[in-house]
């Protein structure tokens, strides 16, 4: 036998596999697959044991320039769900779906996707659309999961969509829904206490994407590193971001881990202002365990660096 | 009179005090009232928010309604500006051309299906040429899984062969590429079929089988003959939390030129006769391909390519190399946002030029990203071709750009 009559049998043998393959996969758990571990973990905590959970976008990474891995795409192929944050804040989520051959997960008619943006109240929707903008959003500001008000709502949409797809298992959902609900609401307490000394202060973020947590606290957005959307830091633009800072006296600098320390460092050295970590996802700081304990961390990490900054001469 | 008058008075007072009653009772009414008014209020705000909120996505320019069901369109232009040391007055020496700009299109064109293509324009040779580089359909949840694609595409051979331009780390594709599969690789009109290899350990392992139009000269005939019979396997691990490796296999069978007849010119012709059965599929591309990726800390990456091809070719008509080969590996380290400084180390032992000559060639290069949307690369490349007896510096400054709708299938 050639090598071309080896090469085709083992073609046929490969595409029976798949039909044989395709019993291995009798699910008794729902596979949901969430782009982000933030929404990974709100799914967990509505779908519980029912589910088990596959998160795409690793902790640490910038969530717009993620490249989704092989894994990623054999996750998705399987899933029943997909759990995902909507507008354009996944700019890979489409590659990724086509990789995967699923219509039925695609945005925005796919039936077995959940986009958790509906009914959020976006901030920063654009008026007019041009990339001397840089990279502005379609639909507006998509970061929107730091406000724990919208984490209640992500939690709702995740509730409803898998209440629409497992009726049966309806009442579980929405009992574990408020239970999530119930310990946002509890700890929300908390965080405006924590952050209520800080109301009305300004700060400065690396990329326009605490805006939604701001807002929530009462704090004042002066400006970012960023001379706009998604365009690295320029020298002009650290100087007149500077005279800002010393202007209207912003004493910290939030920036996510995946960003570069140096020219966070060197405006707060300029400026006297303090730089502190901001966790976009679990796993981001070794204290952002879940939803709940990521926003716990960043409340705590703002009144912090505030404190940090007012002990700065 | 004096007593008429006191009464008068408690009559009026007794009415006023009526009448404070009656004001106390319609001031508690206007204040229930303004409470059930404030709470109609109230939920007014919360309907209208959610009203709002529930026609999202709500932005006051939907290019998608704007569009209607035109396809999304991008352009990406690749300029390239060149100088060598090739002392050969070739066109593309010391040049700068508009190398590639690529317009693309994409769009469903119903629940199971979609096309994308990619139309060339380049001024980069003796011609303003307009190529099509790419124009496929694509058609998901064929029976087991299955995605189909039919068109013309890039072929799946290895890992670079896939990129565009200007989605390349380097100036120019890797010289086994161009050696093998032409000076921009290989796309080719044909049939694809991929699919995941179902396990019960979640290992990736995906298929693609090709099936492509036959006319390719660089290593099969330069007429459609026969088609070429493509298959790419990769896998995938992830050692830790911060590294993954991607490994795969390509193999080829193709067809080169049925027998030729050569005359030179003096009336004396010469015909090509090859041993029976050896120009049916006589042409064998193995391949392997290998990706490490180190995600360090603030964004940085370090990425380790490699690619290695290997012909089996008893016919020797359009190449008079039976066994070439050859393979480039790359290292590169984005450090910030900006700035990627990479080197890439080429070796061929190309088509024609037989023994154990081979091409070695070092490119040193550096990508900077003015934003996600534009990007500069300097490159030098130091080549030293088969035998010894040449050898090229060359220096090579890209800029590339892109505008609108683009999107790239995953790698």
């Amino acid at each position: 036998m050639n090598s071309q009559k080896i090469f085709f049998v083992f073609l046929l043998t490969l595409g029976l596999s798949f039909q044989a393959g395709g019993d291995l996969w009798a699910a008794k758990k729902i596979k949901i697959v969430a782009t982000t571990n933030v929404l990974g973990d709100i799914a967990s905590q509505i779908a519980s044991d029912h589910a088990e959970i596959y998160s795409v976008c690793s902790p640490k990474r910038d969530v717009h320039f993620y490249a989704p891995t092989p894994r990623d795409v054999v996750k998705v192929k399987k899933a029943d769900v997909l759990v995902h944050a909507g507008l354009d804040l996944e700019a890979w989520r489409g590659p990724m779906l086509d990789a995967a051959g699923r219509t039925d997960l695609m945005w925005p008619s796919g039936a077995r996707q959940i986009d958790v943006s509906q009914n959020v109240p976006l901030l920063e929707v654009p008026t007019s659309l041009s990339r001397d903008q840089g990279d502005i959003h379609v639909y507006g500001n998509p970061h929107y999961w730091p406000d724990p008000e919208n984490g209640k709502i992500i939690a709702r949409n995740i509730a409803d969509g898998l209440s629409r797809l497992y009726p049966e298992d309806a009442a579980a959902f929405e009992k574990n829904y408020t239970a999530f609900a119930s310990k946002l609401d509890e700890s929300m307490k908390t965080w405006l206490k924590i952050l209520e000394p800080y109301k009305g202060r300004n700060v400065v973020s690396y990329h326009k994407s605490l805006i939604y947590f701001t807002k929530r606290f009462g704090l004042l957005d002066d400006g970012e590193l960023e001379p706009k959307p998604g365009i690295p830091p320029t020298a002009k633009h650290l100087a007149e971001l500077e005279n800002i800072m010393r202007r209207d006296n912003v004493r910290i600098i939030l920036k996510e881990i995946f960003y570069e320390n140096r020219t966070p460092e060197k405006v707060a050295k300029d400026t006297g202002a303090s730089v502190v970590t901001f966790a976009q996802a679990i796993g981001d700081v070794e204290e952002a365990k879940d939803y709940i304990s990521m926003i716990d961390y960043d409340a705590r990490a703002v009144a912090e660096g505030f404190k940090r900054a007012a002990d700065k001469p | 009179m004096g007593q008429d008058i006191a009464q008068e008075i408690a009559g009026l007072k007794r009415m006023i005090a009526v009448l404070d009653s009656n004001v106390e009772v319609l001031k508690s009414t206007v204040r229930a009232q303004n409470e059930i008014i404030e709470r109609q209020n109230s939920r007014i705000a919360v309907f209208e928010v959610r009203q709002s909120a529930v026609s999202v996505p709500p932005p006051v320019i939907s290019p998608k309604a704007n569009a209607g069901f035109n396809p999304d369109i991008g352009v990406a232009g690749t300029v390239q500006s060149k100088i060598t040391q090739n002392k050969s007055d070739t066109e593309g020496n010391n040049s700068i051309a508009l190398k590639e700009f690529e317009l693309t299109f994409g769009q469903a064109v119903d629940p199971y299906s979609r096309f994308d293509a990619t139309i060339s324009f380049n001024d980069h040779m003796e011609e303003h040429v307009v190529h099509l580089e790419e124009a496929y359909y694509t058609r998901w949840g064929l029976p087991f899984g299955f995605t189909g694609q039919v068109g013309k595409f890039r072929a799946a051979i290895g890992k670079q062969n896939l990129l565009h331009a200007h989605q390349l780390p380097t100036a120019d594709y890797p010289l086994v590429i161009q050696n093998f599969f032409g000076e921009e690789g290989l796309s080719s009109s044909g049939l694809r079929l991929k699919n995941n290899i179902p396990n019960p350990w979640d290992l990736p392992i995906e298929v693609t089988g090709e099936i492509l139009r036959g006319n390719h000269d660089e290593s099969f005939a330069d007429v459609s003959r026969r088609p070429i019979f493509n298959t790419h396997i990769k896998t995938f691990f992830e050692p830790s939390a911060d590294t993954n490796l991607e490994l795969g296999w390509t193999t080829m069978f193709g067809t080169v030129n049925p027998p030729l007849t050569i005359d030179d010119g003096s009336g004396t012709t010469t015909e090509w006769i090859r041993p029976e059965g050896t120009d049916w599929y006589g042409v064998k591309v193995y391949g392997a391909d290998a990706t490490f990726n180190w995600f360090l800390p603030e964004g940085k990456q370090v990425t380790w390519q490699n690619e290695i091809y290997f012909q089996n070719r008893p016919e020797l008509v359009n190449s008079i190399n039976g066994q070439p080969w050859g393979f480039y590996s790359l290292v590169e380290y984005k450090l910030s946002r900006r700035f990627c400084p990479g080197v890439r180390f080429d070796y061929v032992n190309p088509l024609d030029v037989s023994g154990r000559h081979g091409t070695t060639s070092v490119s040193p290069y550096l990508i900077f990203w003015q934003s996600e949307y534009a990007d500069v690369k300097l490159q030098y490349s130091h080549t030293v071709y088969a035998g010894g007896e040449k050898t090229d510096n060359a220096a090579y400054v890209v800029v590339d750009f892109l505008a609108g709708n683009h999107k790239h299938a995953i790698q």
